[in-house]
């Protein structure tokens, strides 16, 4: 009963989307330590299984265990290969950087992997995924209780975080439904040259309304609860800022979806010298601009939290 | 998930259906800012024929609900089923008002710039849209009416000097719900680009 409670209170976060250098380290590694600092026990997953670089941002040297010690079964407990980070209250967990494939990874693996994640004592797990629309990726994404898309303000960003979302949506639509012709409507839609004629998210309801009214209601149950969160990084005006609300519009537009706009971090100088030095930011130079951006992030996360929390022990 | 052509005037604008004036220009400034074809927010997203749609429907939405009595007319038939029931309020950002969504817990933030202008004929335009006559203005800003109408008529000439003129079209903005910053940039551009001539 005690285990099922401490997993049902943890929350876990994914932070994917756009492509690389789009600030997903950055962010992780920073946003956990606020988090850790306030008191919550953090645990940082670098799932970026290509490209595992979270410990530089925690200034730490490459940890002689990872992910791929448990995804081989050197290790049984996921728990193990959890390292300290020399900060209070924050663990780090390390990608699999001689498992380049586990982006493959078997479905069964993964959904042992998913489980095992679940079941890490901690309060909150923030799991960098890395870029990619792989699979694994995308189901990464979905299993969170929230997904964060990290974008700058260029078209390059933009156009990669669009197609993440596209993927992860139609996939999380996919998961919903157990028709067979459903199914292949949805794939179709992900094909824009599909000879269907499914162009966009409404052609595809409409089509699955035709084809099945019950599964395309379950559709529509999805999209209303899907909720993924984006993240505004390297913002250098309020134009910029702006382009994360034109964001959500957009979303709810294309999509009927809502988008959460969880907040933004200004461009700084000081984020490179950080990076450089492997000293986290907010650690380094805890008063700089952007600092203080990733500090109302991880007070928003905080927040979400607590209420989160409240929410439990009133139905209990 | 309503395709644009199925949405309320309210849901393509992302107001309520009690939305003022006010918060429905700023969110169709938001609105235009969002769906324009060089909008970095929409990239790769929309068809050229999908954002045309979107845009006329914008335009479209905008025109009714600036009418008062056009509104009240579309009000009537799409909200007051026969037997006068219960209005259906838009399941998005129910009862918020604008101004507070705009600036969620985001400090220092505000609407900026776009490509439109506010010129003195836009700001009159805008002004009338919305039902408010001078003299409202005059009391509400302490700006003197004959300055306000210079101002919207374009009275170049006769327009007070920069600092002044910055602080007048600060308090007109505020006082229509605008973007101070973007009156005054673009009224300043306009007259820049009016001396050039």
């Amino acid at each position: 009963m005690d285990e099922t409670q401490s997993e049902d209170r943890k929350i876990i976060w994914t932070i994917g989307g756009g492509k690389g250098g789009s600030g997903k380290s950055f962010i992780t590694a920073n946003v956990g330590i606020c988090l850790a600092k306030s008191g919550l026990r953090v645990i940082l997953i670098d799932a970026d299984l290509g490209g595992a670089n979270l410990h530089t941002f925690l200034g730490i040297s490459p940890p002689a265990l990872s992910l791929s010690d448990f995804m081989k079964k050197r290790v049984s407990d996921l728990q193990d290969v959890l390292i300290p980070t020399g900060i209070p209250n924050l663990q780090l967990l390390t990608g699999a950087q001689d498992l380049l494939n586990a982006a493959d990874a078997k479905s069964v693996q993964k959904q042992k992997l998913v489980r095992s994640i679940q079941r890490l004592e901690g309060d909150y797990i923030l799991v960098d995924l890395g870029g990619g629309n792989s699979l694994s990726v995308l189901d990464f994404f979905l299993m969170s209780d929230g997904g964060i898309l990290m974008v700058t303000p260029e078209p390059t960003s933009i156009e990669n975080t669009y197609r993440f979302l596209k993927s992860a949506f139609y996939r999380r639509l996919r998961q919903s439904v157990s028709s067979h012709p459903v199914k292949t409507l949805i794939d179709g839609a992900m094909d824009r040259k599909n000879e269907m004629g499914i162009q966009n998210p409404h052609d595809l309801l409409r089509a699955a309304m035709r084809t099945d009214e019950e599964e395309a209601k379950k559709m529509m149950e999805e999209t209303e609860s899907f909720r993924p969160n984006l993240i505004l990084n390297q913002v250098r005006s309020k134009k910029d800022i702006e382009i994360g609300f034109s964001i959500r519009s957009a979303c709810q537009k294309y999509f009927g979806i809502r988008l959460h706009y969880l907040g933004y971090v200004v461009y700084d100088q000081e984020v490179s010298h950080s990076v450089r030095k492997r000293r986290p930011l907010v650690l380094e130079n805890a008063q700089s601009r952007a600092a203080q951006c990733v500090r109302e992030i991880a007070a928003k996360l905080a927040g979400r939290h607590q209420m989160f929390l409240r929410f439990q022990q009133g139905e209990s | 998930m309503k395709r644009i052509d199925e949405e309320t005037y309210y849901e393509i604008l992302e107001v309520s259906p009690t939305a003022t004036a006010k918060e429905i220009q700023m969110a169709y400034d938001h609105a235009k800012e969002t769906f324009h074809s060089e909008s970095l927010a929409i990239y790769s997203l929309f068809s050229e024929e999908e954002i045309s749609k979107i845009q006329a429907a914008i335009e479209q939405a905008y025109r009714i609900l600036m009418d008062e009595a056009l509104r009240k007319r579309y009000d009537q038939s799409h909200f007051q089923t026969a037997g006068g029931q219960e209005w259906e309020k838009p399941s998005e950002m129910e009862g918020i008002p604008w101004e507070k969504r705009a600036s969620l817990s985001f400090t220092d933030l505000a609407a900026h710039a776009g490509e439109e202008i506010y010129r003195g004929k836009t700001l009159r335009q805008i002004r009338e849209k919305m039902g408010i006559n001078l003299k409202t203005v005059s009391a509400e800003t302490k700006i003197n009416m004959k300055i306000l109408e210079q101002i919207e008529e374009e009275a170049l000439d006769r327009l007070p000097t920069l600092v002044y003129l910055k602080g007048f079209l600060k308090g007109y903005a505020h006082c229509l719900g605008l973007n101070p910053q973007k009156v005054i940039d673009g009224y300043i551009q306009f007259l820049n680009e009016s001396k050039k001539k």
